[in-house]
């Protein structure tokens, strides 16, 4: 319009009947006026190349449009959660469909964030030919994708002091079947021949059997702190609280020991200790909707049924330390004879990396550090342990530090 | 790929009037139409290319008053084609920039734009015809007023069906 109108003002001025045609063209782009209403019969069809995936994972996302009548040009947008990035193709696409076309488009998303991830609307905007007019609309295409912490590699874990009646990886100080060399004794009738001591049978010319330890399993309870978190997303201290538990249950349920989970935050919620693959499912569903949400509710620990919080269980406490009511709870646990682990992702590494360096910042993370250090004293001094892990690093790393011997303590 | 068919524009935009006339203001207003419609292709801005136009069309301008002559008409016809082609194929990218664009789209949309482009190519003549055919009717002292009533009925037509068209 501006281009024509200068046109023919310059046209008219200057006499010159050239430029008045030179707007000729564009007069008559204007004057198309095309209808681009949204066909009735539109179809959009999305899929997911899994309904699973770690962080970290890419996942190809195919939507399928189809429309029975043609359409000159349509826009479709898919808006992302924040937890999903592109990262090749676009989520944004243009088509030009014919009357019975189908047309596939396809992106791949990288999954930062655990959660649980809806994709539900696609937004359509339907061009004519020259830009000139636009049609919107909103398809419902439902899409649902779980995205699980990534598990960190573990080999060496914590272990319990006390262990459960079932078959396990622990070697328990009873006596029983198993596999590990005990004590040796005198044969008596219904002792089983292969089970006979040789060596010290000869020396004392006496028949000795040989007893084993028995191997047993443990329960370990997981209780996750979302009471507070610090740092920004997809790398906050729950964020990393989580990708713990995660690992943690993965490892012990690995080694047949039964694994129950408590969050800890406004009121309780909790999964029951279990093994088996089943249960590793319920953990990890339990997990993907761990949050942090501000409740004035706080639930008293003691008030946990104890076939959530067994007393022989080895309680591991993953916690930034950040609000002082679940210190008290680990204290109250602690006071009432639970075997108990703190586990504690340092915030300050996650705070430092989202904001903007300056002195200021290096020096109330200093101040921090030092304030962290006096609580895990005090604690310490509780008989607490207390280890200190930077998310940054290996949680192998931090369990390392993690050294007390419990392999005869164990009581079957 | 999308950013060949607006620069081939931009230069027969720029080129044509310094047919016309080759002179260094003709070349200055070339220079800067010329920049402006570059940035503004590169940067996908649909108002810096249609500034670059306004300059364009100055030039153009310019051209014809230094070179005084027989009308060229179909060289107008030319230069306000190139000039819509141009604005229409900057918007189209606009729209699908950074986008993914599906199977034919392009193929479609130059179709589109050669089918356009001969239409309004068509028109133009057809209005050189008519605006002949009136100039042959219309005395000398009235044809000033003649124009200027015919471009600003042109634009009140424009206007209105802007503001009749759906949305």
């Amino acid at each position: 319009m501006t281009l024509a109108a200068w046109g023919l003002v310059l046209g008219v001025f200057s006499g010159r009947p050239e430029l008045v045609v030179t707007a000729v063209p564009l007069l008559f782009g204007l004057l198309r006026r095309v209808e681009a209403n949204a066909p009735r019969d539109w179809r959009v069809a999305r899929s997911l190349s899994v309904d699973r995936a770690l962080e970290g994972d890419r996942v190809v996302v195919t939507v399928t449009v189809s429309a029975g009548t043609s359409v000159p040009l349509v826009e479709l947008f898919e808006p992302l959660p924040p937890s999903l990035r592109v990262v090749s193709g676009s989520n944004r696409g243009f088509f030009t469909l014919v009357r019975g076309q189908d047309v596939q488009w396809k992106y791949e998303v990288e999954c930062r964030r655990r959660g649980r991830v809806s994709l539900g609307t696609l937004h359509a905007r339907l061009w004519d030919r020259a830009g000139l007019h636009v049609a919107g609309t909103s398809v419902q295409a439902p899409g649902h994708l779980r995205v699980y912490p990534r598990p960190l590699p573990l080999r060496r874990l914590p272990r319990p002091r006390r262990t459960q009646a079932s078959v396990g990886n622990y070697v328990s100080s009873s006596l029983g079947e198993g596999l590990e060399p005990g004590d040796i004794r005198e044969f008596v009738p219904g002792d089983r021949i292969r089970h006979v001591n040789w060596r010290a049978s000869l020396r004392f010319r006496r028949l000795f059997v040989t007893q084993y330890h028995k191997e047993r399993n443990a329960d370990v309870v997981l209780m996750l702190d979302t009471l507070a978190e610090a740092g920004a997303p997809p790398a906050t201290t729950l964020d990393a609280s989580i990708q713990a538990a995660a690992s943690l249950a993965g490892a012990y349920l690995a080694r047949k020991d039964r694994v129950g989970l408590i969050e800890y935050g406004g009121p309780f919620r909790w999964v029951r200790p279990g093994s088996g693959r089943a249960q590793h499912e319920r953990l990890l569903e339990a997990l993907l909707r761990a949050d942090v949400v501000f409740s004035y509710v706080r639930g008293n620990v003691a008030l946990v049924p104890r076939r959530v919080l067994p007393p022989q269980a080895l309680v591991i406490a993953i916690s930034p330390l950040l609000d002082a009511h679940f210190e008290k709870a680990v204290v109250d646990l602690a006071a009432r004879g639970f075997d108990l682990v703190i586990l504690s992702p340092s915030p300050i590494p996650l705070v430092q990396d989202a904001t903007r360096p300056s002195r200021s910042v290096d020096l109330a993370c200093r101040l921090w550090a030092l304030d962290r250090q006096a609580r895990s004293a005090a604690l310490h001094r509780l008989g607490l342990t207390v280890l200190d892990w930077d998310p940054r690093e290996s949680l192998e790393a931090a369990l390392a530090g993690f050294t007390r011997s419990r392999r005869r303590s164990v009581a079957g | 790929m999308l950013r060949l068919p607006p620069a081939i524009f931009v230069v027969v935009l720029v080129g044509y009037p310094l047919l016309i006339a080759s002179t260094t203001a003709v070349l200055t207003t070339a220079a800067a139409a010329m920049v402006l419609c570059a940035l503004g292709i590169v940067a996908r801005s649909t108002p810096v290319v249609v500034a670059g136009g306004v300059l364009a069309l100055g030039e153009y301008t310019l051209a014809l008053w230094l070179s005084p002559g027989p009308p060229r008409l179909a060289g107008a016809v030319l230069f306000g084609v190139a000039l819509i082609l141009l604005l229409e194929t900057v918007d189209f990218a606009r729209r699908v920039g950074h986008a993914a664009m599906g199977p034919g789209l392009v193929s479609s949309q130059i179709r589109y734009w050669g089918t356009f482009a001969a239409l309004a190519g068509t028109a133009a003549l057809v209005v050189i015809a008519v605006a002949t055919a009136a100039s042959a009717v219309v005395r000398l002292p009235w044809s000033p007023a003649f124009a200027a009533g015919g471009a600003v009925a042109a634009l009140v037509a424009v206007a209105v069906t802007l503001r009749r068209a759906p949305g």
